[in-house]
């Protein structure tokens, strides 16, 4: 909804008085929060494939932040925005980030690049093929999804969505109930408790596993003995590859 | 870098065939629901391809995003043909704690793979068969 | 106190005294004192009380029944306020507290003083009452007297005689198959334990007052003769003897028992006499048989021709124009025609028969008398008490008993049998060589002498001998005991001139011989076997006057008086007098110790005046009148089987002609005897060894014992050997064989069984298992533990789940 406010907004500046956009008839018969959407949706599709394509752990993490940036994108278009803009901020700008972490931490020469075998891929893509096969399916049954109403091609007045999601949150439902909605409009008070509860204890936990371990252990040192020499063996057990450089 | 460039391909054919498709009619719910199922999959995919633990984490992040792009586009009343959206506000709420809950969950992921790392060595999943019966 | 209820006590007690000596060197005869030599005491002492209450017994009783002298056609006692009025006082249960039951039939004031009562009811089935119980009179009082003073001489000699069991024992007679001797402990208390038990047992015989106890206390002296000749066991033939002893006495009880159930069958009832029962008293045997109704007079019983008559008393039952009451009238008036008729006869002579079939097993009479030489394997005090005095004398003393029941019939073959038994038991001891043989067949000859007298009538004389020979046998016995014990062999042609050595038992043993042979000064005095003796020859005399076809009978008592007397001289003379034949064993010869000899010189004297009468009148043939049957002090005429016997009575032989003859012939023929024997072996002057070779088939058929052992073993136990060989082989054989194929398809089914069990039930139980297992290990193969895989599987799920949702919900809302 934003978004289509957002572009008539655009598109009715960019008209102005003449009724059109920056003066070129083009822009005014192409549908703008469709070509947008078009476009975020590329972006999301191509780079998730690309992070299955890659090979380079560095590279998928990359493509991986750029997807999510454009499933942001298509959280704003459809009118959430303050998903969109939470999905930035949690999960590009935090998620990621720790990945990426992680991807730096053990990204060794080893490591980078491990690939699976050629049978297993093909095995992949037959099942990713299937289970693609049967969700398009179900996407494309239901007649109400195709197209949205025709009163759509009016912008309607956007309100940020902020607002009542917090209020939720608190508890206090202020949306209009949808028609032949059943059972009670609750808040989400108790599931907003128990994530920060859940939180809480994901750091602690978090931090406890991936602690630093007092002396070394012969799984790590035999598992190392195969694929590291001898000589960088003495940084593996503090967990921090110590001659991580020596190649 | 290769199969960047096959990324690219694949979707540059891609484009065209929705842009044909799409760009003529106002956007949907079936469109959402497509590029979720695409993440999804693509997802899927990569959790069962990839054997760096980091790379299946990856593929846990995609999926829960496909399953979030779903749940906004049900949520949006601008995408629905007639009536109120499916889950309005409700939508975007479940979207909100998936997110948080992914950013748990990966943190976790994150150390239990740290963990497996510093007493292994190594990060490739298929080397975690203790399990095997 | 009265009789009737003193004298059951008494003798009961004196009964049972030897039963708790033995129980109690039972339980405790080897802790009695060193090596248990303080049971000899114990057992003694046992047998003392025992006779000492007996002799209580026998005051008790002459004090009611003081002892007249024998007035010929009269009887002997004086009642002494017995009258007529005892009744039936009920019987007691438990010890001594029974009542005298009743008086046997007192008739008309002549009949004999007896006490009968039962203690204790076994069994009551119908008619059947088996009880121990007691019949007392003069005969049981002065039997009671005789066996417990010779068993007290005989316990006293005993616990001299045995003292080599005090300590262990070699026994040279005992080869091992090592070839060493035995070396075994001493056995001193069972001997002792052994005699109290045949003491209880015999006195129990003694005062049963029915034949089911008699019977059960018979059985019970067997066994303890079986023991006792079987004392040293290890010996073969010691065991071998006992034995013998033991299946030769079986062979008389099945006669017996024959009898027992001849009597059963006919009369209901085994008792001697009369039993209290409800409603009046239940008739005794010696009611039944001899009723004072008759007289007293033997005849056949109205039980026994009823039975007898059997299908006539059918037919009368079957007549249905009589209710039963008539049917019990008109059989009884009708049995005194079957009686004469001669129904039951037949019974009656197979009762007494088969009793005196027992008799002939127990007392050693021809033809089972093979056993009482063979006995002699046992210690000498056995020999003496068992087999001369007592036990063997307990056939005689029941055909004394049952005298009442007895028909002519069966008093001419107990005479018959007594006269053979006589005859071939000197005959062979003429020849024997073992001082102990000698006595025993001179036991058995002079047994078939007792038999003889009981036979031909002569009641009081054949008892009147089992007194007298009682007492001089033992005293014989004991004697020779000394001399073995002195000698330590028994061969009589090793000995010879221990008169000098052993002064007392020489003494002793020429009173016995003397006794045995009924010297005498004729019609003045003599020892105790002149007397009976006489008796028996006098009546042997008047029965074959009475019966000439049977006059055999009185030359075969002659003979043997002649024949005894010879042999019992021979073993005198070649034993104690002439000189020592054998050096070493003149050399060892001693005179036995005081508690051996003490005994000797008791019996001798006894032996010496127990024949006589006081001038009172008391004596032992006086008191034997007391006991006398009623019915028998008259003569009997009777008889079908041989024709008619005329059974004289006994008093009639006291008579001037027949005793003045009787007395000339025993005092001829034992003299000749003595004489014979002292020509042949004192004087020298026949040399036995050239009559033996000019008489050889007949020694060597004497010497041989008549072949009788080797007679029986050819008929008797050969055959059965053979058969039991042929059972044997066929157990083997065939019935083995064919247990074995049982067997044998047995194993087989069960093996198959186990290899169906193994290979098809286990089989499917593996198999089950493997297949489970297998199948698991090939499921594990999916827990790769590879985390792909599993995400992999995840979504192949799903794909399919979503298929087959979409399958099945095709109808769902579309659009």
């Amino acid at each position: 909804m934003m978004g289509d406010a957002a572009i008539a907004v655009m598109a009715a500046g960019a008209v102005g008085q003449g009724g059109m956009p920056f003066g070129s008839p083009l822009l005014a018969a192409v549908n703008w929060q469709a070509a947008f959407f078009m476009l975020f949706a590329a972006l999301a599709c191509a780079c998730a494939v690309a992070v299955v394509l890659a090979d380079n752990v560095v590279r998928m993490a990359f493509y991986l932040v750029l997807s999510l940036g454009a499933t942001a994108g298509l959280f704003f278009l459809a009118g959430a925005d303050f998903i969109g803009a939470m999905q930035l901020m949690i999960y590009v700008g935090g998620t990621l980030v720790l990945l990426v972490f992680g991807v730096m931490l053990t990204a060794q020469a080893p490591f980078v690049a491990i690939k699976p075998s050629s049978g297993d891929k093909v095995l992949a893509g037959m099942v990713g093929a299937a289970l693609l096969a049967v969700l398009l399916q179900a996407a494309f049954r239901v007649e109400a999804w195709r197209r949205p109403a025709a009163a759509a091609a009016e912008p309607v007045a956007a309100a940020p969505s902020a607002t009542p999601l917090g209020m939720a949150l608190l508890g206090i439902r202020v949306d209009e109930p949808p028609a032949g909605a059943v059972g009670t409009r609750g808040g989400y008070l108790l599931p907003f408790e128990i994530v920060s509860v859940h939180l809480l204890v994901v750091l602690v936990g978090a931090a406890y596993l991936a602690r630093a371990k007092r002396r070394r252990t012969p799984r790590a040192i035999d598992a190392a003995a195969s694929m590291v020499s001898p000589q960088e063996r003495v940084g593996v057990a503090g967990g921090v590859p110590a001659a991580g450089g020596r190649r | 870098m290769s199969q960047a460039v096959l990324a690219g391909f694949v979707t540059a054919a891609a484009v065209p065939t929705f842009a044909a498709g799409f760009l003529s009619a106002p956007v949907g719910v079936a469109h959402y629901l497509v590029v979720g199922a695409v993440l999804f999959t693509a997802g899927v995919v990569c959790m069962v391809v990839k054997r760096n633990a980091l790379g299946v984490l990856m593929g846990i992040e995609l999926v829960l995003n496909g399953a979030n792009v779903n749940f906004v586009a049900f949520s949006s009343p601008d995408l629905r043909g007639g009536g109120p959206p499916a889950l309005g506000l409700d939508g975007q709420a479940i979207a909100l704690f998936v997110i948080l809950l992914a950013a748990a969950e990966a943190a976790v992921a994150l150390a239990i793979t740290l963990n497996f790392y510093n007493n292994h060595a190594t990060v490739d999943v298929d080397r975690a068969d203790e399990l095997k019966g | 106190m009265e009789p009737a209820s003193q004298l059951p006590t008494l003798l009961g007690l004196a009964w049972l005294a030897p039963l708790l000596s033995f129980v109690a060197i039972l339980f405790f005869g080897p802790r009695m004192g060193h090596h248990g030599r303080n049971a000899a005491w114990v057992a003694t002492a046992a047998i003392v009380v025992s006779l000492v209450l007996s002799l209580t017994a026998l005051g008790t009783w002459l004090a009611a029944h003081p002892v007249v002298a024998v007035e010929h056609g009269g009887h002997a006692s004086a009642d002494a306020g017995h009258g007529d009025g005892h009744g039936a006082a009920g019987h007691g249960e438990g010890h001594a507290a029974g009542h005298a039951a009743g008086h046997d039939g007192h008739g008309a004031g002549r009949g004999p003083h007896a006490y009968a009562g039962d203690w204790y009811t076994l069994y009551q089935g119908g008619s059947l009452r088996l009880s121990i119980g007691w019949y007392i009179d003069a005969l049981t009082v002065l039997m009671f007297v005789v066996v417990t003073f010779i068993a007290t001489c005989i316990h006293v000699y005993a616990s001299g005689y045995m003292h080599d069991e005090l300590h262990d024992v070699t026994d040279h007679e005992v080869h091992l198959s090592s070839g060493g001797h035995l070396h075994r402990p001493g056995r001193f208390p069972r001997f002792f334990q052994a005699l109290s038990l045949f003491c209880f047992s015999m006195l129990g015989i003694v005062i049963a007052g029915n034949l089911a106890m008699v019977f059960i206390f018979w059985e019970l002296v067997g066994i303890c003769s079986w023991f006792l000749i079987g004392f040293y066991y290890e010996r073969k033939s010691a065991s071998t003897a006992a034995n013998k002893a033991f299946i030769v006495n079986r062979v008389g009880d099945f006669g017996m028992l024959i009898g027992l159930m001849a009597l059963w069958g006919g009369l209901g009832t085994l008792h001697f006499a009369d039993v209290a029962a409800a409603g009046g008293s239940r008739p005794g045997l010696f009611s039944l048989v001899r009723p004072a109704a008759a007289g007293h007079a033997l005849q056949v019983p109205d039980g026994m021709v009823a039975f007898a008559a059997a299908d006539e008393v059918a037919r009368i039952a079957a007549d249905r124009t009589l209710d039963p009451g008539g049917v019990d009238a008109e059989i009884a008036g009708r049995v005194v025609d079957w009686r004469s008729r001669g129904y039951g006869r037949w019974l009656l002579f197979i009762a007494g028969v088969g009793i005196f079939c027992g008799c002939v097993g127990k007392s050693a009479q021809f033809p089972l008398f093979v056993w009482l030489p063979d006995a002699m394997e046992g210690p000498t005090p056995v020999s003496a008490l068992v087999h001369s005095a007592t036990m063997v004398a307990a056939g005689v003393y029941l055909v004394g008993r049952f005298y009442p029941v007895l028909t002519p019939d069966v008093l001419l073959v107990i005479a018959v049998v007594g006269a053979i038994t006589l005859f071939i038991a000197a005959t062979i001891a003429l020849v024997a060589n073992d001082i102990k043989r000698v006595l025993a067949y001179s036991t058995v000859s002079q047994l078939g002498y007792m038999m003889l007298a009981l036979g031909v009538g002569g009641w009081a004389a054949g008892l009147f001998h089992l007194v007298t020979h009682a007492f001089f046998k033992s005293l014989l016995f004991l004697c020779s005991g000394s001399v073995i014990h002195a000698c330590h062999t028994n061969d009589m042609r090793k000995m010879g001139g221990l008169a000098r050595v052993m002064p007392w038992t020489a003494g002793t043993m020429l009173v016995g011989c003397l006794a045995i042979i009924g010297a005498g000064v004729p019609f003045v005095v003599g020892l105790s076997g002149y007397y009976s003796k006489d008796a028996i020859l006098a009546q042997a005399l008047s029965f074959s006057r009475a019966n000439p076809a049977w006059s055999v009978l009185f030359y075969a008592v002659a003979g043997g008086a002649f024949l005894t007397a010879f042999y019992m001289f021979r073993l005198w003379f070649m034993t104690f007098a002439g000189h020592p034949r054998d050096h070493h064993v003149a050399d060892h010869a001693h005179e036995s110790p005081r508690v051996m000899v003490a005994p000797l010189v008791v019996l001798s004297v006894l032996a010496v005046v127990a024949g006589w009468t006081l001038p009172g009148g008391f004596g032992l043939p006086n008191l034997l009148e007391q006991a006398r049957p009623s019915g028998t002090e008259a003569t009997a005429i009777g008889g079908f089987v041989f024709g008619q016997v005329t059974v004289p009575a006994e008093h009639e032989s006291h008579e001037g002609a027949i005793h003045v003859i009787a007395t000339l012939t025993a005092f001829c023929t034992a003299a000749a005897g003595v004489l014979l024997a002292a020509a042949m072996y004192l004087w020298r002057v026949v040399s036995p060894e050239t009559v033996a070779a000019m008489f050889r088939p007949l020694y060597s058929f004497l010497a041989h014992r008549w072949w009788f052992d080797e007679l029986y073993d050819a008929i008797f136990v050969q055959p059965v050997l053979g058969i039991s060989r042929l059972a044997s082989g066929v157990d083997r054989g065939v019935i083995d064989r064919i247990i074995d194929g049982v067997a044998w398809t047995a194993r087989q089914l069960a093996g198959l069984d186990a290899w169906i069990d193994r290979t098809i039930v286990d089989g499917l139980v593996n198999a089950t298992a493997s297949a489970t297992w297998t199948a698991g290990m090939e499921m594990k193969k999916l827990q790769t533990g590879r985390l792909r895989q599993y995400v992999m599987f995840i979504v192949i799920g799903t794909v399919a789940l979503f298929v087959l949702a979409s399958m099945l919900f095709r109808s769902a809302h579309a659009g």
